[in-house]
């Protein structure tokens, strides 16, 4: 990825251009010390004088008023804020007529930012104050009062916070005045700039020590450049947070998120004072020292999937290279390429105006978009989502619309790719404003999901994840928590709230394979791959055993995970160098002949490939299908031999009934295996279950209950105690062992009578141990 | 010789007999005088001219060393600002070279793992080959 910059040759203001502003995606507003403001038409490359203001008006930052979010139909802000030295700001309007002019601070007007839903209006003066104005320029409140100037600030993503800076420190001050205020030293020279974007949450900030940093909301370092030969005048988010861009002396870059620079330009501008991104991201205008606009776009940017590498050759064309042969075909589009994705064989490119999708590269599908500034593009195999500024939506790989989730509060303009997360059948949505929680929603209908209550964790989630592939009823979401613990639950669930099984620990980025239902993550430092993520739900200490661990050591610091297609895992180092690690092939087989129920040919491949890991998901697998052939094979071949006898056990059951309550025994569902057992009528069975488990007071309400086999818990109960040593101090026991005499000869015959009856109604009763006579 | 009386009055005849009131003695002299005045004041006039055409040349003299002494100190400045400016350069070119360089070394790991994912599949290939 890199920029491409153009200059005009010669400058259309005559003294230093100071700031910038987008309205549309392809206008401009600028205004320097010469006291005009001009408007840049991209498309026709024209350059208007919008107004000339009074000789006492030195402007010093320049904000737009943001687009209307959510579903109002504003196209384009009808104002803006601009700041002057002599402690005004002024509201002015698009055609350059001032609205209002507020007195605001003594000395110069050094920021001036709206919130991103608009309502309020900050400023920050070389007085070292900070104060907060309403849309219509009315004094809310000072915020900050401090002796040295605030030469930047910016709003927190939910626009309850402020950034600002103070000499070397920067500071985050909530709006609530009881809230705690975060405050840290960042640079070795006075900070210049500081930014803070709303989709990734993280901090930027320059400083003349001529550094820039990226900073987490909590103050964290997650990156801190080398120092450049000029102080870092200028920064600024790319809108959707993938990208920013870090103007100096002659010097533009640009920036993936973590830090690590993809491309350096030096544009012979002087100092860049001040960037703007366009809002469909693709754009990026600096006022410059020397009077210029420096216009610059990023282009080559790179897809890959499989066999097919595309860039972004020009704004509008596309260059599509099929790796096995070489071959090159062109992708033009009629207007500039704002996004684009490539996976499960679709390319999908959103302009500003279209969308486009590919399956071959000669005919795409092609449809209009509502809205122009496409943020996210998430694939599935049979569908694609699109998010907006105003929504999400659902298209199949036809163009037909399928569906478009919603749901009271969403604010689709801050939704990134940790947060959203769709596969064939579910698309699943962190909320935004209550971080535990996670929305699920049908992707073809676009409803909220079972009985319309959300997936709950515990702790705040950071990034989630949905399978994608086999049936809809087994979905599953792999979910990482504050903790950087993964966890794994199922999506779709009847009646009871789905278990959140913890599979990982310290797991950084996560991603699902495109193909099969296998999970592949960043632990602590080295790319563990789990084979069978769901064998938590059958065999919990399974789990460990179906994991493949890769050590870390090839990877320098903070890899994470780009892609995970076919056997091909793709990541991307702190330094910004893709790397790759491949997983072998059999998982996905055995995945594939389960799902089939082939379960000759799963056994012939754990045999051929001679793996522990393989055999530990058989197992698995067979045991979710509750195939015990398998699974008793399985298991033997992994050396776990109390789970053999236990599965000879369910198949020595009298009933199927039975056999299905200790299956489900096996993966810990007790609830469960008790309520199928009572279901079923056999009640002494389930009693029996509860009396292994040494559930007593549960046993003994069961009898009650049923008003059978009283005695049988209170000679077990005896019996357990006997052995223990100790005596019975439960009330409840105490009380019925009064009415009720023990013994065991007649509880025996009772058992043998409740076991024949059992075996009498299962239709194919078979040779038997009975439980008690095994204890 | 008698004395003139006309002299005596202070009355003169000329060669011309024509009446004088100034000695012809002296009316010669300031004649001469006359003469020699005039000659000197076309030679003071003909220096001036001389000396004015000298000064004249030596201001448009000076006018050019003047121009040629800018030109010079221009050229001096000029000379060190293109020191600096290349100095500017090489430092601009510098960092695209590190830039450059960082990009390489991304690629270098990146090639170097996709290697080790060539040799690992190449293995994997033999050994499933081998044991079918």
């Amino acid at each position: 990825m890199r920029l491409k910059t153009s200059l005009l040759k010669e400058p259309k203001h005559i003294l230093h251009m100071i700031c910038v502003g987008w309205t549309t995606a392809d206008e401009l507003y600028s205004c320097s010390e010469d006291h005009q403001v001009l408007r840049w038409n991209l498309l026709t490359s024209e350059t208007s004088l919008v107004v000339k203001f009074p000789e006492d008006i030195y402007p010093v930052d320049l904000h737009w008023f943001p687009k209307a979010v959510g579903g109002k139909k504003q196209m384009q802000p009808e104002i803006f804020v601009l700041t002057s030295t002599d402690g005004k700001f002024h509201l002015v309007s698009k055609m350059g007529r001032i609205e209002k002019s507020v007195e605001a601070h003594k000395g110069a007007v050094l920021a001036g930012k709206w919130t991103y839903d608009g309502t309020a209006l900050i400023t920050a003066g070389e007085d070292g104050q900070i104060k907060i104005w309403s849309k219509s320029g009315m004094l809310r409140s000072t915020l900050v009062s401090q002796g040295s100037p605030v030469y930047s600030v910016a709003w927190g993503p939910n626009s309850d916070r402020i950034l600002y800076t103070s000499g070397r420190q920067l500071i985050i001050k909530p709006l609530q005045p009881s809230a705690k205020v975060v405050q840290w030293k960042a640079h070795d020279g006075v900070v210049l700039k500081v930014d803070w974007n709303s989709v990734n949450d993280l901090i930027l900030s320059g400083g003349e020590d001529c550094k820039y940093k990226v900073w987490d909301s909590f103050g964290r370092l997650l990156h801190s450049s080398s120092s450049h030969d000029y102080p870092v005048t200028s920064l600024s988010w790319s809108p959707d947070g993938e990208v920013f861009a870090m103007g100096s002396f002659n010097t533009l870059r640009l920036c993936d998120k973590t830090g690590w620079s993809y491309a350096l330009e030096k544009p012979n501008t002087g100092s860049v004072f001040n960037l703007a991104w366009s809002a469909d991201g693709t754009q990026l205008a600096g006022a410059c020292g020397n009077g210029h606009v420096v216009f610059a776009h990023v282009v080559e940017q790179h897809w890959e999937w499989k066999n097919y590498v595309i860039t972004l050759t020009k704004r509008r064309t596309m260059q599509v290279r099929n790796v096995m042969d070489d071959a090159v075909d062109v992708l033009e589009f009629r207007d500039r390429v704002i996004k684009a994705s490539l996976a499960h064989g679709h390319l999908v490119v959103a302009t500003s105006l279209q969308c486009y999708v590919y399956k071959n590269w000669n005919t795409p599908l092609i449809f209009d978009l509502k809205e122009g500034t496409v943020s996210l593009i998430l694939q599935a195999e049979k569908h694609f989502l699109l998010v907006d500024g105003a929504g999400l939506y659902i298209f199949s790989y036809e163009g037909r619309p399928i569906s478009s989730p919603n749901f009271p509060g969403m604010r689709a303009d801050i939704l990134n790719a940790q947060g959203v997360s769709l596969s064939n059948d579910t698309v699943a949505i962190r909320d935004k404003s209550d971080e535990k929680v996670i929305l699920l929603f049908d992707a073809l209908t676009g409803k909220v999901l079972g009985d319309g209550k959300h997936l709950t964790h515990k702790l705040d989630v950071v990034e989630i994840a949905l399978d994608q592939s086999g049936p809809s009823a087994d979905r599953k979401i792999a979910l990482i928590d504050k903790n950087r613990d993964l966890y794994l639950t199922s999506v779709r669930h009847l009646g009871r709230e789905p278990k959140i099984c913890k599979i990982g620990s310290m797991v950084h980025s996560m991603a699902w394979n495109d193909a099969a239902n296998v999970l592949c993550g960043i632990q602590d430092t080295q790319l563990t791959v789990w084979y069978y993520p769901s064998v938590v739900f059958t065999d919990k200490e399974l789990l460990p055993k179906t994991l493949f661990l890769k050590d870390g050591s090839e990877f320098s610091r903070a890899p994470h995970i780009l892609s995970y297609v076919g056997t091909k895992v793709t990541l991307r180092q702190g330094d910004g160098s893709l790397v790759y690690s491949s997983v072998l092939p059999y998982p996905a087989l055995l995945h594939e002949y389960s799902s089939s129920a082939r379960w000759e040919d799963a056994l012939r491949l754990c045999r051929f490939a001679k793996d522990q890991s393989l055999w530990a998901c058989l197992a698995g697998m067979a045991m979710a299908s509750r195939e015990l052939n398998t699974a008793e094979m399985a298991y033997a071949a992994i050396g776990e031999l109390p789970r053999v006898q236990y599965i000879n056990f369910i198949r020595e059951q009298p009933s199927k009934e039975s056999s299905l309550a200790h299956t489900l025994l096996f993966s810990g569902h007790i609830q469960e295996a008790e309520a199928s057992l009572l279901q079923a009528g056999l009640v002494y069975q389930a009693i029996q279950v509860n009396i292994d488990l040494f559930n007593w007071e549960r046993a003994l309400e069961l009898a009650v209950k049923h008003k059978t086999h009283v005695d049988t818990v209170l000679a077990y109960r005896e019996k357990f105690l006997q052995r223990f040593g100790r005596k019975e101090t439960n009330q409840r026991f105490l009380q019925y062992s009064e009415g009720v005499e023990v013994d065991w000869e007649k509880i025996q015959a009772k058992i043998e009578m409740e076991l024949s009856k059992e075996r009498e109604k299962a239709a194919n009763a078979s040779v038997r141990s009975s439980v008690a006579s095994r204890r | 010789m008698a004395k003139d009386p006309l002299a005596e009055a202070g009355f003169f005849f000329d060669e011309l007999n024509k009446l004088r009131v100034l000695e012809p003695e002296a009316s010669q002299k300031t004649s001469e005088l006359k003469e020699e005045c005039k000659e000197f004041v076309d030679k003071i006039g003909q220096f001036q001219k001389i000396v004015g055409g000298l000064i004249e040349l030596v201001d448009e003299l000076a006018k050019e060393a003047e121009t040629e002494k800018m030109k010079a100190i221009g050229a001096r400045n000029l000379l060190k600002s293109v020191a600096k400016q290349r100095e500017a350069q090489q430092q601009q070119l510098q960092a695209l070279i590190a830039e450059k360089k960082m990009q390489l070394e991304r690629y270098r790991i990146e090639y170097e793992a996709l290697s080790k994912v060539e040799s690992e599949q190449n293995e994997f290939i033999d050994q499933f080959i081998l044991q079918k």
